[in-house]
């Protein structure tokens, strides 16, 4: 006899949360990630170690919308979904659309991607500069932490086991005039983990620096990012000096310490890490997106 | 369709295995390769990613039923014409994603085929002569863009 399996698929999140309070599971929303992972071979079902429980058919965590100056997106949200959202600006849908592939982005959630804690997570260094919130639900109501906070270690994160990541909060998104830039290196265009990622978001008026973020992927256990160094930036004429640049790419090199994996080495990792903050930095004409 | 399969089943092993539709193919069961590509509600996805409890009610398309088609006709003939099937193992996935980008942007550039097929890959061809086959179909058929 096969092993038995326990999966739940309810139809409203209420009754989702009823079981996850009672017991201990996997939740499972497009599934692109845990199928790898827990890959058994041709015609064996993947052996997850848990009770499933499936989520993405939840309309309830498919909602887009905008309240006061926050962009609020449903965790269950497909790329595909969000890419045809008209809500979501423009320099997210730039880094979407450089994720996996069409028929990926069909089936990976934005919640299945913070959820999974992979130190090299497509759009987990894009929303840390945009100061992501998540909103996790449970039967005993909700709560909100930064994504930093969330994000503790590779495949590790803040969820208690009865709650679910409901919502990811992009604050103050739809401001004008900033500028986010997203890049992704790998070995293939399409379907590849990064070997290094890297977002920077900055926001210039009258020609100094209001705001500066930057934090990169797969150069550590999860996204590097120091609030610290921005905070030199901040008020600096721009664009900025050769001096100032150098003395920001040196406190980076101090901190991002990549490793050797299957997929590159920590030398290549720290210098493309080192070289697209100096671009980012460097840019002196931003295309407000 | 009903089946007494576990529900974190693959799909994949499901239209093989259970219903014997073999055009789908399996090359790395990771979702990097698109050889399994299928179309659930009309859009495209990779089926050996899909854990059949997911998608309970669903409307599944393989490429056994994208054959019924007047759009699979015209691509079929295209393929063909360019030389864009050699030893043919990606090509039910390639035709999958061929069928879904032409659904939606009747007149691709070179550049949004490749994009639209980035996510299969061919060991054969070099995708050249798959991104020729693309852009014959799309001119061959106004038709092509009739929702499948």
């Amino acid at each position: 006899m096969p092993e038995k399996i326990t999966a739940y698929r309810f139809d409203y999140l209420d009754e989702t949360l009823s079981q996850l309070n009672k017991e201990d599971c996997a939740i499972v929303a497009g599934g692109t990630d845990v199928m790898v992972l827990h890959k058994s071979g041709r015609g064996v079902p993947p052996k997850i170690p848990k009770p499933v429980v499936f989520i993405d058919h939840l309309s309830e965590l498919k909602r887009v919308y905008q309240k006061d100056k926050d962009l609020h997106i449903g965790s269950c949200s497909t790329y595909g979904e969000l890419l045809e959202n008209p809500l979501i600006p423009i320099a997210l849908k730039n880094a979407i659309k450089t994720i996996a592939a069409p028929a990926i982005r069909n089936r990976g959630t934005l919640g299945g991607n913070i959820c999974n804690a992979s130190p090299a997570g497509d759009t987990l260094p894009l929303l840390y500069v945009y100061n992501a919130k998540l909103l996790l639900r449970s039967v005993n109501g909700d709560r909100v932490v930064a994504i930093s906070d969330f994000i503790q270690a590779p495949r590790r994160i803040g969820r208690n086991h009865n709650e679910i990541l409901a919502e990811i909060i992009l604050p103050s998104v739809l401001e004008e005039g900033s500028h986010v830039v997203f890049e992704k290196i790998g070995n293939r265009n399409a379907d590849a983990i990064a070997k290094v990622s890297f977002a920077g978001y900055i926001r210039i008026s009258n020609e100094r620096i209001d705001d500066i973020r930057f934090a990169f992927g797969a150069v550590g256990p999860t996204m590097v990012r120091s609030i610290d160094i921005e905070k030199k930036l901040l008020g600096k004429p721009f664009p900025l000096s050769e001096t100032d640049i150098d003395s920001i790419v040196a406190d980076f090199d101090q901190i991002i310490r990549p490793i050797d994996d299957q997929r590159s080495t920590a030398v290549y990792r720290k210098t493309v890490a080192l070289n697209l903050l100096r671009y980012f930095l460097n840019t002196s004409q931003y295309q407000p997106n | 369709m009903e089946t007494d399969a576990p529900p974190t089943a693959r799909l994949l092993d499901l239209i093989r295995e259970e219903f014997g539709l073999i055009g789908t193919k399996e090359g790395c069961g990771e979702g990097e390769c698109g050889a399994c590509s299928i179309f659930v509600n009309n859009s495209l996805q990779n089926s050996c990613l899909i854990p059949i409890g997911a998608i309970a009610g669903a409307e599944i398309q393989t490429i056994e039923g994208l054959m019924e088609t007047e759009q699979f006709k015209i691509l079929d003939e295209s393929y063909s014409e360019c030389g864009g099937v050699q030893c043919g193992y990606c090509i039910p996935g390639m035709v999958m994603a061929s069928a879904a980008l032409l659904s939606e942007n009747p007149n691709p550039t070179d550049a949004e085929i490749r994009e639209g097929i980035s996510g299969n890959l061919c060991r054969c061809t070099g995708y050249n002569m798959i991104v020729d086959a693309v852009e014959l179909a799309a001119k061959k058929g106004e038709v092509v863009c009739q929702k499948k």
